[in-house]
């Protein structure tokens, strides 16, 4: 029998996954533990393995998004099946010797039984089989209609392959009974005379994992390099598992690079440089991710009393500190010295003196915790991610640089894994980098607040009755009123400026 | 004028840059200095040089060859004027093709000296000095490369020449001094020796063609020799003095003690090329050049946003084709496409006689590289094709990866090894095996089949016919 695989349950908040990419097609052997597909939720990709080696059924195809638990595609363990893949020379000679056969059976058999298709029904009778017994069925292809005390409907075959009638028309069978069976094949039409071409076309397909496996056709390479897309990502059909130039061509181009694919140039208008005002309309569904963001901004701002503070830091003590330090800093610990470590530090000090600023909701609960687990946002070609810098208020400085550089990384290379972006007690974000000036951050719930930094300019400020121009950073702290008083929040990101203007505050911790 | 590409040069480089950036909808211009188009390769390089090497094969062939096929005809002399008035209608032939394709692709020719005055404005100046000025979005510099002087002995262009004057000798040297063992002076060297020179070859380093791989530079020392090519490989070139009648060439070996004094009527400097842009104006708008070359980025960008270089200017091998791949890789990004250029996949040739030709890593790089690598041989000699043909000097060698038989170089040297590497190059860029290429039927009978039993001999040493 057929295995079943279902979406996995990947993490606790996430419902739905979207199939980015097929890596087997459907019909191909698999072996035990190879990936077959990749799954995209809102928070992270994974990797889809197969439980067991045999032969690949794709249920849902690439780009659908799919409930957890729902079955996406099954695997046929069947010696037979696997057989022809592992050895693709020797299948030749004997689809030649006999070039009539009916297409190859996989060795595996589907059982339909009768679904239960209502609450009040025990019984269905079958009313007209559309196929005989001996067709060749593809799968959801209607095969019966069958008829219930309440209702008609379809059943469309389970599998692809050779039907085999059990019960007759007109038998009335219980929820449950079998129907018919269908004796799996490795997807062949039943045309006989074509069935040699298609296992010679398998057989040059299923060799693959050569050295050369993935590497594209020079005008493949291009055709990929235009669409954004590496060539790990797509599957080669040519020999070796090369990349052909159609492979190329039928990979759909990455759908969530939101930014950069409004800046490049649509590769379908005539490229020119200077072009007139174009008047292009570009519709794109959301990816999962993007939907989820959405969600969950609006829901921040309708369930959350949101408020903001804001407040300047002269970042001249800071930056003067930094420059001193910056070079033996590196060589010492391998990590550049950047601000990140002192905000984050600064954060942790100020977190302990007021807990409400760190602490989350939970129905009618407060929870505090002990702890300062920062969330640093990072803008990612996919959207952005929020992974966490654990016990930050432990960490040195070189450990936090340290851990916001790999974090970073693997943001960027769409790597990061669930636990390493669940449960942050409070956020930093810095729009600083993109040239932002002041703008009000929005909670990342269940938290309470998020500090936004900003960019240094040099300002004209007024110290001890002179004007003096000073490294200046605008900071603004968002948080949650119903359970930050304005009080804590002011106070908070005051202490937040006084420790960053005068960083030997940081050591003594005064 | 106003376009949206100038492309200053107009060698394989530059006039293809411009065919491709017109082909997709830029207003293009071409900016040339001479009055014929095609730059080095078309006017005084690979055209004219193939001209006369295909000449003098003839004549050789008529001279000592046709005997043995059975002609008989009575000793052939040389019509050197004839020769030279054939290449030059060669090269006509094909520059005026050049001005066609400008002519049909819509690109105007500006003829003169292209100077920038900022980065979007070119002032050209022609021959009689007039100057005029043309607008551009984008600037592609396709200058190209001049021989290199010896520091102590600069062309006279009369007794110590350079390829240019080489390939319009008016009388037939009777003693070619060439120095420099590579390219073109193995090219022009042998041109001259079979239509009647005696040719002697100083070169530096050990080995001629020295940028290829070993076994090739050992090929066509021996065909050298039979030719009657004296080579002198490890010298120094010391003294060159132009004596008016004849030419004193001085060389020492590379610690001193062997020194040479060689006398000849003419003298060829083929010690390699330099980038060429004098008088573009590169330091006005900030363009930089490192040891002479255009310093560009993996797009072939100069440090000026607009401004971009290919070819011989810039970094790598100074090949035409190589040059004609990157003007439209230019051409296609300024499209926003994503074009690549394998570097490593650029053939390299030599059209001596017999030819030699190559991709892909040599052995010498494999072994730096520390590469575990196998080598399969197969020589001409043991070709039909090539007996029925008496064309049986060469070799083809195939490297391969020594654990998935991958092939990481082709070399050839025999008859026809220039249009053969085509195949190597089509090999290596779908990363075929040594097997692979073993396994396809190659048709008899052909040179092709010593690549195919080339790479028998690679994957498992099973050649057939050896």
């Amino acid at each position: 029998m057929a295995i079943q695989i279902k979406v996995p349950a990947v993490g606790e908040s996430i419902s739905e996954v979207t199939i980015a990419n097929w890596l087997k097609k459907d019909g191909d052997a698999v072996k035990l533990d190879e990936v077959i597909a990749e799954l995209e939720s809102d928070k992270a990709t994974f990797e889809l393995t197969a439980p067991s080696a045999g032969v690949l059924k794709i249920l849902k195809p690439q780009g659908s998004t799919v409930p957890i638990g729902e079955l996406i595609c099954e695997v046929e363990p069947s010696t037979q099946a696997a057989a022809p893949a592992s050895q693709p020379t020797n299948s030749k000679p004997a689809a030649s010797s006999s070039p009539a056969a009916p297409p190859k059976a996989s060795g595996g058999v589907k059982e339909m039984k009768v679904p239960a298709v209502g609450e009040s029904i025990t019984e269905v009778t079958i009313s007209t089989w559309l196929k005989k017994d001996g067709d060749f069925v593809t799968l959801d292809e209607i095969i019966a209609e069958v008829e219930s005390d309440k209702a008609t409907f379809e059943l469309p075959a389970e599998a692809t392959g050779i039907l085999r009638i059990v019960a007759k028309e007109k038998q009335t069978l219980p929820i449950g009974g079998l129907i018919c069976k269908i004796e799996i094949t490795e997807g062949a039409p039943q045309t006989p005379g074509a069935a040699p071409a298609t296992q010679k076309a398998e057989a040059n397909v299923s060799n693959d994992k050569s050295y050369a496996a993935g590497h594209p056709s020079p005008a493949a390479a291009k055709i990929l390099s235009e669409k954004g897309i590496s060539s790990g990502q797509v599957p080669g059909t040519g020999i070796g598992g090369r990349i052909t130039k159609e492979d190329a061509q039928k990979v759909q181009s990455q759908p969530a690079k939101p930014a950069e694919n409004k800046a490049a140039a649509p590769p379908s208008t005539p490229p020119v440089i200077a072009s007139g005002g174009g008047r292009n309309v570009r519709s794109e569904k959301m990816t999962s991710l993007r939907k989820t963001i959405a969600k969950r901004l609006v829901a921040v701002k309708n369930e959350t009393a949101m408020l903001t503070t804001f407040n300047e830091v002269d970042m001249k003590p800071v930056m003067d500190l930094r420059s001193k330090y910056k070079d033996q800093f590196k060589e010492k610990y391998g990590v550049g010295l950047g601000f990140m470590s002192f905000f984050t530090k600064a954060v942790c000090a100020a977190l302990r003196e007021f807990p409400a600023v760190n602490a989350s909701l939970d129905g009618d609960e407060i929870v505090y915790h002990d702890y300062c687990d920062v969330s640093i946002a990072v803008s990612t070609p996919r959207g952005l991610v929020v992974p966490v810098i654990r016990n930050a208020e432990s960490l040195t400085f070189n450990q936090i640089e340290s851990e916001v550089v790999r974090l970073a990384t693997k943001g960027r290379d769409g790597k990061l894994s669930i636990e390493e972006m669940t449960g942050g007690t409070f956020s930093i974000t810095n729009g600083g980098v993109f040239g932002s000036m002041l703008s009000t951050p929005i909670i990342n719930p269940p938290q309470s607040a998020i500090l936004g930094m900003h960019n240094i300019v040099e300002r004209p400020v007024v110290k001890n009755g002179e004007v003096v121009v000073r490294p200046i950073m605008y900071v603004a702290l968002s948080y949650d009123h119903r359970i930050v008083d304005g009080r804590e929040s002011v106070s908070f990101l005051v202490r937040v400026k006084e420790m960053l203007e005068d960083p030997g505050r940081l050591i003594l911790g005064v | 004028m106003q376009y949206n590409v100038t492309v200053i040069g107009s060698g394989p480089g530059g006039y293809v840059a411009a065919i491709r950036c017109a082909q997709l909808g830029f207003k293009t211009a071409i900016v040339e200095k001479y009055n014929t188009l095609g730059g080095t390769c078309l006017n005084v390089g690979c055209i004219p040089s193939k001209a006369l090497l295909d000449s003098s094969e003839h004549f050789i062939n008529a001279k000592e060859h046709f005997k043995e096929h059975g002609i008989d005809i009575p000793d052939p002399k040389l019509n050197l004027t004839q020769m030279i008035k054939r290449k030059t209608d060669v090269v006509k032939a094909n520059v005026d093709g050049i001005a066609f394709l400008m002519k049909k692709n819509k690109i105007d020719v500006h003829t003169g000296v292209g100077s920038f005055v900022d980065k979007n404005t070119i002032k050209i100046t022609s021959g009689d000095g007039k100057e005029k000025t043309i607008t551009t979005e984008k600037v592609i510099i396709a200058t190209g490369s001049k021989p290199t002087p010896l520091p102590f002995a600069p062309f006279d262009k009369k007794r110590i020449i350079s390829s240019t004057e080489a390939l319009e000798l008016k009388e037939l040297p009777k003693h070619l001094i060439v120095i420099g063992g590579g390219v073109i002076g193995m090219e022009l060297g042998s041109v001259f020796a079979r239509i009647g020179s005696k040719v002697t070859v100083v070169e530096f380093l050990d080995s001629l063609i020295p940028t290829m791989d070993g076994t090739m530079g050992k090929e066509l020392l021996k065909v050298a020799k039979k030719m009657g090519i004296e080579c002198f490989l490890s010298h120094k070139v010391t003294a060159v003095e132009n004596k008016g009648k004849e030419v004193i060439i001085k060389a020492e070996t590379k610690d001193g003690k062997n020194t040479i004094e060689l006398k000849g009527d003419y003298c060829l400097v083929s010690i390699g090329r330099r980038p060429y842009t004098d008088g573009l104006g590169l330091d006005k708008i900030g363009v930089e050049t490192e040891k002479g070359q255009i310093a560009v980025d993996d797009h072939l960008k100069t440090k000026v946003d607009n401004v971009y270089a290919i070819g011989d200017v810039v970094r790598g091998a100074m090949l035409a084709h190589k040059a004609e791949e990157e003007g439209v890789f230019v051409a296609e990004q300024l499209a926003g496409q994503k074009p690549h250029v394998h570097y490593l996949l650029i053939p390299g040739v030599v059209y001596t006689w017999p030819e030699v030709a190559s991709v892909g890593y040599t052995e010498e790089q494999l072994k730096e590289q520390g590469k575990a690598y196998k080598v399969g041989n197969f020589p001409y000699k043991a070709l039909g094709r090539a007996r029925a043909s008496m064309d049986t000097d060469g070799l083809v060698k195939i490297l391969a990866d020594k654990q998935t038989d991958e092939i990481l170089g082709v070399h050839i040297i025999g008859a026809r090894a220039a249009d053969m590497i085509a195949a190597g190059v089509t090999a290596m860029e779908f990363r075929a095996s040594a097997e692979d290429v073993a396994r396809m039927s190659h048709a008899h009978p052909t040179y092709m089949e010593a690549v195919k039993e080339a790479c028998l001999a690679a994957t498992a040493n099973r050649p057939i016919h050896l």
